[in-house]
């Protein structure tokens, strides 16, 4: 009866690393590298922009300002990547001898095929969120901040990538699952600003009520 | 490994997913993933296009700049170049792209099965079966359409008459009052106010900054007229039962009891002719002697305006340069004759007949459709009477009836004999876009492409102090397997052998474009508007006494309590239904859960014996209807303020089965003198429920 009730190992049995708390250590290690570097990759696929587009050599060294091609239309659209037609007015032929401009002139100028629409979009938003860049405009912004009215792009910094400084656009990592770039902004992303009582002053009169964002 | 090392192997690894962001990052995709699930609607990507038309959905064809991306509209917003609407928009003209795609939305031609249920069917044989009803009932064809403002009403009346029949009908409006008051008064066109340059507007019982008239230019000459932070140059006065949103706007608010509209404008008229204010035509010595009768204090007991506001007001409208008096009715119909005569009465005092900024006199339009009749003749026929002689058995019923546009079965009231025409009726007929109460009862339902889908026309909607025309051309393709009702008629004329000289939809309105002097090439393309000045030549308008003084032995119901509706355009039409878009914008003072809110004032509650949220019956002896309690001081002692546009049967769930409908509780009573039918003042009790 005493043999039956005896649960503990005995004392004359080896003892095994797998089966003591190594084998905890194991599992956590190897569910924290899952965790946090692999499935995450897995998760995300990786895509190529249809153009490599370099910023540093249009604004550095051509001297274009950002509102050329980002900017906001009369009706309060914004325009965050530009058409064909527009590339096209110094693009009409290949200004180098890159092979991504040559191609671009081939593929896109000369078909007439839209890079508007091919863009992978690295802050795309689902459809039930209604952003507005004309209300967050650096005017509004700056009534507050005074560092936006000398540095209009650190306003755009807030959310977008730095692509000033880029030779070639970053990768775009797209969730294979949701089908959202990684870069997508969460609520409480939004919430930085919106839930902030200092936002609800009459300048910006940002309150976090559903309706500013959920239309 | 043993068992026991698995399982602590397992919890290692569970902590550790715990511990890592994965988890927490794959619920929140599974969120945007189910965003992305098929059957949900897609924004559209593409460049965005922006046309200009009008919304038909709309009574006042207010226009609407329409954004499209990728050729799919998509919003319809303010249009600042429209020169009647001047950027304003109503909560119904902005619901047009969203109730384009509505649950409600009729997707196919019904029919009637002998089972009772209403299956699809093709436009073949939709179209077949409507040729042959109408072939066969010859004559006994009556047709009800709810859009006064369209040309193809034309295409309805030659369809009609051609037959034999003289039954093509109006849905009841103000308009009807108004050319029977007007044409008492020696008006020879159709009566017209020119707001736009009036500096003081006395509006009684019309709420024109909500529903009444050509409410979207109303509202800009409001917000024109009173510039923030400057002194207003134009003054506002209204009057009716509840401090609604024109109330809220206005200079002064003349609490006024429902139905008491024309004893109001004889004390306003006393007023004016005690300060010396008259104005001499024919008949004015007898006016004079009607308006000597109702001192302010009479009239205060009669309306409940207080003596001394009726003074203030009548001061303000005697000093103004140009003041224009209107008399309408708050639910936009059922409004008897006399009140506008004795409104056209008190601008007359004034010398505001055929002024600047007063009352005008507007041609009627000229039929372009062979056959058809003229609209003066059309608005005089009076529905009511019809629909309560077929429901008396005076007069046959139609073999086939035509309901276009319209919803008689939800928006009259229930003794108009509505009920008994539809049951007596040998083929019922439905032109619309919504499935509404009136199309569920009808044996083949026929559905219209929308105002953004079709060619069609706003002439001069009532309300207007000028000549408008305005066209809606098709931005896109009919949804679903609608089509164009125009196009449906003109088909449906020819294989009847009907002549109505027009061969389509654009060559009927290039046809009336010809007769108004419009480019309709133009309007089409850039969304212009043909506007034309009223001519102001026609005879000078006489003191009708005689007719104000049989209107005003109208017998008024005796109730405890009177019904006072709130209307506004957010609620939809009897043709719309709410549309799901506007769902936000109805508060809790006008529907609480699926039940309507009775509004009234603390001391009406008191006396009733009732507290806010206590649930009660508002009845008139017949019917009687749920409703809870709120008290709301901005409502007139022994009134009840209830929402109209609510209790729809059909529809969507953005309609069913939400509060009651205030119609059920109105009853008809005729006008003496006029005959018009009158259900503005209805009178009803509350009971606990």
């Amino acid at each position: 009866m005493e043999e039956r009730n005896h649960t503990s190992a005995p004392e004359t049995a080896k003892k095994c690393c797998c089966c003591g708390w190594g084998a905890f250590l194991v599992g956590l290690v190897v569910a924290l590298i899952l965790g946090w570097a692999v499935l995450p990759a897995l998760m995300q696929k990786e895509l190529k922009q249809p153009v490599a587009f370099n910023h540093v050599l249009h604004v550095d060294e051509q001297g274009m300002d950002c509102r050329q091609c980002h900017f906001a239309g009369p009706d309060g659209q914004f325009s965050g990547v530009p058409t064909t037609a527009s590339c096209a007015e110094c693009h009409s032929e290949a200004i180098g001898n890159t092979p991504e401009e040559i191609r671009f002139v081939q593929d896109y100028v000369q078909t007439g095929r839209e890079i508007r629409s091919e863009w992978l979009v690295y802050l795309k938003q689902p459809d039930n969120v209604f952003f507005s860049h004309s209300v967050h405009s650096v005017e509004r912004c700056s009534t507050c901040h005074t560092e936006y009215a000398e540095n209009p792009g650190a306003l755009c910094k807030v959310c977008h990538i730095d692509m000033s400084k880029v030779t070639t656009p970053p990768v775009y990592s797209e969730n294979r699952l949701s089908g959202y770039p990684k870069g997508t902004m969460l609520m409480w992303d939004c919430e930085r600003c919106h839930a902030n009582p200092n936002h609800l002053s009459p300048a910006t009169n940002a309150n976090n009520a559903c309706f500013v964002c959920h239309k | 490994m043993n068992r026991r090392g698995f399982l602590k192997f397992a919890a290692g690894g569970t902590v550790g997913l715990v511990a890592s962001p994965i988890i927490w990052n794959t619920l929140y995709d599974a969120v945007y993933w189910s965003q992305n699930w098929g059957w949900i609607p897609r924004v559209p990507r593409g460049d965005s296009t922006y046309m200009r038309t009008i919304s038909k959905l709309c009574p006042s064809g207010t226009g609407i700049r329409v954004r499209l991306v990728d050729g799919q509209p998509v919003r319809a917003l303010s249009d600042p170049d429209n020169p009647l609407s001047r950027g304003a928009l109503t909560a119904l003209a902005a619901a047009e792209t969203q109730l384009m795609v509505s649950p409600a939305r009729l997707k196919e031609p019904l029919r009637r099965t002998p089972d009772g249920a209403l299956v699809a069917i093709s436009w073949e044989e939709a179209e077949k079966l409507l040729r042959e009803k109408l072939a066969e009932a010859g004559g006994s064809t009556a047709c009800i359409s709810g859009d006064p403002t369209s040309t193809v009403n034309e295409l309805l009346s030659s369809l009609v008459e051609s037959r034999g029949s003289a039954d093509f009908y109006f849905m009841p409006d103000d308009e009807q009052a108004a050319l029977a008051a007007w044409s008492a008064m020696g008006g020879m066109g159709r009566l017209g106010y020119d707001v736009d340059n009036s500096d003081f507007i006395l509006a009684i019982g019309a709420n024109m900054l909500e529903s009444w008239g050509t409410v979207a230019r109303n509202r800009r000459n409001f917000s024109a007229g009173r510039p923030a932070g400057q002194e207003a140059r134009v003054k506002f006065a209204y009057a009716g039962p509840v401090q609604n949103n024109t109330a809220a706007g206005a200079d002064w608010w003349l609490p006024c009891r429902d139905g008491m509209e024309m004893e109001l404008a004889l004390g306003i008229a006393h007023l004016l002719i005690k300060a010396g204010h008259a104005v001499p035509s024919a008949g004015l010595d007898d006016f004079k002697a009607l308006a000597g009768e109702y001192t302010p204090e009479k009239v205060a007991a009669l309306t409940g305006v207080d003596a001394g506001r009726l003074a203030e007001v009548a001061k303000a409208l005697a000093g103004a340069e140009k003041p224009l008096v209107l008399v309408g009715s708050a639910l936009g119909a059922g409004g008897g004759a006399g009140a506008v005569m004795a409104g056209i009465a008190v601008n007359m005092l004034l010398g505001r007949v055929g002024a600047e900024g007063g009352l005008v006199n507007l041609p009627f339009p000229t039929p372009v459709v062979t056959g058809a009749s003229d609209y003066r003749t059309v608005v005089n026929r009076n529905l009511i009477a019809w629909s309560q002689s077929v429901a008396s058995g005076e007069t046959e019923a139609p073999r086939v009836l035509l309901i276009y546009d319209a919803n008689p079965l939800y928006s009259l009231p229930s003794d108009s004999g509505m009920e008994e025409v539809f049951t007596r009726s040998g083929f019922k007929v439905a032109m619309a876009s919504f499935l509404s109460e009136s199309c569920a009862r009808c044996d083949l339902v026929l559905p219209a492409a929308m105002g953004l889908e079709r060619f069609d026309d706003c002439y001069t909607p009532y309300g207007s102090g000028e000549v408008s025309w305005c066209i809606s051309h098709p931005l896109v393709k009919p949804f679903y397997n609608s089509r164009p009702m125009g196009e449906v008629l003109i088909s449906l004329a020819k294989e009847l052998g009907v002549e109505t000289g027009v061969k389509d939809m654009p060559g009927l309105l290039y046809k009336k474009a010809y007769s108004l002097g419009a480019n309709f090439r133009k309007m089409v393309e850039s969304g212009a508007v043909f506007q034309k000045k009223a001519s102001g030549a026609f005879s000078v308008p006489v003191y009708n006494t005689d007719a104000i003084r049989t209107a005003l032995t109208l017998k008024k119901e005796a109730a405890p309590l009177s019904l006072a509706p709130v209307v506004v355009l957010g609620m939809g039409t009897a043709q719309t239904g709410i549309p799901p878009f506007a769902t936000k914008i109805i508060t809790e003072y006008q529907l609480a859960g699926h039940s309507s809110v009775a509004q009234m004032n603390a001391a009406t509650a008191d006396k009733l014996g009732v507290r806010k949220g206590a649930r009660v019956t508002v009845g008139n002896g017949k019917v009687k209807v749920p409703a809870l309690v709120d008290i709301f001081e901005g409502v007139l002692p022994d009134a009840v303020a209830l929402s109209a546009g609510l209790g729809h049967t059909a529809f969507d769930e953005f309609s069913r089965n939400k509060g009651s409908n205030i119609m059920t509780l109105t009853s008809i009573t005729r006008e003496p003198g006029t005959g018009l039918p009158v259900w503005s003042s209805a009178g009803v009790s509350v009971d606990k429920a």
